[in-house]
């Protein structure tokens, strides 16, 4: 048996610049740091039982591949011709859809448990790298790079979008910078679930096609860096100013990316003293993430139940949230590739 | 003979204003991760390099920890290679003495470990060896070297490389020492800061 592992990311300043739209042009740019909250993959051989299982929110035992109805699994199997005699459990510490970058953690762990399944270590970049080919080509998902990055690699990081590469540039924060924006930080969920692909598609075209709309992406990408000179500093304040300044303008990306609910509990925490937030991943839902001094959180936190409850809003919550170093990697492993001989060495889907 | 003793302090003055603070930091990483994933430290190098590893495992795997032994449930696990005196005998009287590292290493080595080498030319044989076991299973590697950084800096994720002339050993071990201190001293802080923060 293998356990892999990928964590969630939240993404603070330059989202929509990793989409090819945008980067095939010019240089995209994000800041964003790994969370304590992990997907955990399990894949198990199962010799006497020729088979494909999938459990994740479904469970699924299929005769091939090909019959799944998980996406990611599906295609991952398929490409790395692996037919049967496989069982594969998901689990996670949070939902999907939380604009945390979940379903790309997902893939990143997927694609660096099943490379170890076959007997093959693979490192960040190469993990990052399987994730993104496996969403955007075999998937044809409208969505960009950053998240394969952030949970391949861990850690906080600068990544650099160019047309032929990702680099990942770790910002060195010491722990005392690094626990104070840890309590800085309120992580809201509103229970609010969308896809992300929705929204993507209709900035994607945009970013392609209008000139303002690439220059509001533009505007994002420059303030990654006095973003990543703040946090170095300290400066909170103006973390959050930034952070605030960063969503109003995402906000124009795409006509579904806000909604009334959203900019109420936004309004609401800053109402009640928050330096400043934004809502987290492509938009339209999932959590809302603010920075604030510590000695408002409680208030700010009431505030933002009574404001959902207003809106009918059921089951939010605040997420308590470290960051972490770690990225992807395999936890735990006793499988012996060598017993995966059913397989014949090569199957391509057509 | 004053003066000898100033100019060598000069030295490594000079060493110490030049230390590759980002790699160290990017050290410092590589360790914070594998303890979040409760891997191990497994170090290693020659001689005066064998024993700066030995004196960092103590240090590391307790002092780190020393002003609450009993609060932390997890501490960091490091271990000097080979961990037997048996070991790097039978390994190098049986298989070569290129082997005293690559061959115990194999048996521990486990996809959620770090490796710190530590080799002052860094091109010693055995070390680069278990180096290039290391980068062959993508375990991140820590090269701590000196004089022109040899094949260890080339190998390493983390390349702690002291820059100084040929031959320089005393003065690159000298400063290797306060390295591997800096990294004690940092998780100390660190770990010291937390409890605050939870108390």
């Amino acid at each position: 048996m293998i356990i892999s592992r990928a964590p969630l990311r939240i993404s603070f300043m330059g989202g929509g610049s990793d989409l090819s739209a945008f980067y095939e042009k010019e240089v995209g740019r994000v800041i964003s740091t790994a969370i304590d909250k992990y997907i955990y993959l399990v894949f198990n051989h199962t010799p006497m039982v020729n088979r494909v299982t999938a459990r994740y929110f479904h469970s699924e035992s299929v005769n091939h591949p090909l019959e799944l109805k998980h996406d990611r699994i599906r295609e991952a199997l398929l490409d790395l011709g692996i037919k049967s005699n496989i069982e594969i459990g998901a689990f996670a510490h949070l939902p999907s859809r939380t604009g945390l970058g979940s379903s790309s953690s997902f893939s990143v762990a997927l694609m660096k448990g099943l490379h170890a399944y076959l007997g093959k270590k693979i490192g960040a970049r190469e993990s990052a790298e399987a994730a993104a080919r496996l969403e955007t080509d075999l998937l044809k998902e409208p969505i960009g790079k950053q998240d394969h990055y952030a949970a391949a690699a861990g850690g906080f990081n600068v990544l650099e979008f160019h047309p032929d590469r990702v680099e990942v540039q770790p910002v060195l924060l010491d722990f005392e910078r690094r626990a104070l924006l840890e309590e800085s930080i309120i992580l809201f969920y509103t229970n609010i679930t969308r896809d992300a692909s929705t929204v993507l598609t209709e900035q994607s075209v945009r970013t392609k096609d209008d000139s303002a709309h690439r220059e509001i992406v533009r505007r994002m990408v420059d303030m990654v860096l006095p973003f990543k000179d703040a946090l170095m500093k300290g400066n909170l304040e103006d973390l959050g100013a930034l952070l605030s300044r960063g969503w109003q303008l995402k906000r124009q990306l795409a006509s579904n990316i806000s909604n009334p609910v959203i900019d109420a509990l936004y309004n609401a925490a800053l109402e009640h003293g928050a330096w400043g937030g934004k809502l987290l991943g492509a938009g339209a839902g999932g959590c809302l993430l603010f920075l604030a001094p510590p000695e408002r959180h409680a208030a700010i936190k009431a505030a933002l139940f009574a404001c959902a409850r207003e809106h009918s809003l059921e089951e939010t919550s605040d997420i308590p949230v470290r960051f972490v170093q770690s990225g992807a990697e395999i936890v735990f492993n006793t499988h012996h590739p060598q017993m995966v001989r059913t397989l014949e060495p090569v199957w391509k889907s057509t | 003979m004053e003066e000898y003793i100033t100019q060598r302090a000069k030295i490594a003055g000079e060493a110490l204003a030049q230390l590759p603070t980002g790699e160290i930091a990017k050290a410092i990483n590589i360790l914070q991760a594998a303890y979040e994933r409760d891997g191990r430290v497994y170090i290693f190098g020659n001689g005066g390099s064998l024993a700066l590893a030995t004196h960092w495992v103590s240090d590391f795997n307790k002092t780190v920890f020393s002003h609450n032994l009993d609060k932390h449930e997890r501490r960091f696990q490091a271990v000097r290679l080979p961990s037997t005196e048996e070991e790097l005998t039978a390994w190098a009287n049986d298989v070569g003495y290129d082997m005293v590292f690559a061959g115990p290493l194999q048996n521990y080595l486990q996809d959620s470990d770090v490796v710190i080498a530590v080799s002052s030319s860094g091109n010693s044989l055995n070390v680069i060896k278990a180096v290039e076991l290391t980068k062959q299973r993508r375990v991140p590697v820590i090269g701590i070297s000196g004089m022109d950084g040899g094949r260890l800096r080339e190998l390493a994720d983390a390349k702690i490389h002291v820059q100084s002339a040929p031959g320089e050993y005393e003065l690159v071990e000298g400063v290797h020492a306060v390295v591997l201190h800096i990294m004690v001293k940092y998780f100390k802080d660190y770990f010291n800061h937390r409890l605050m923060q939870t108390a």
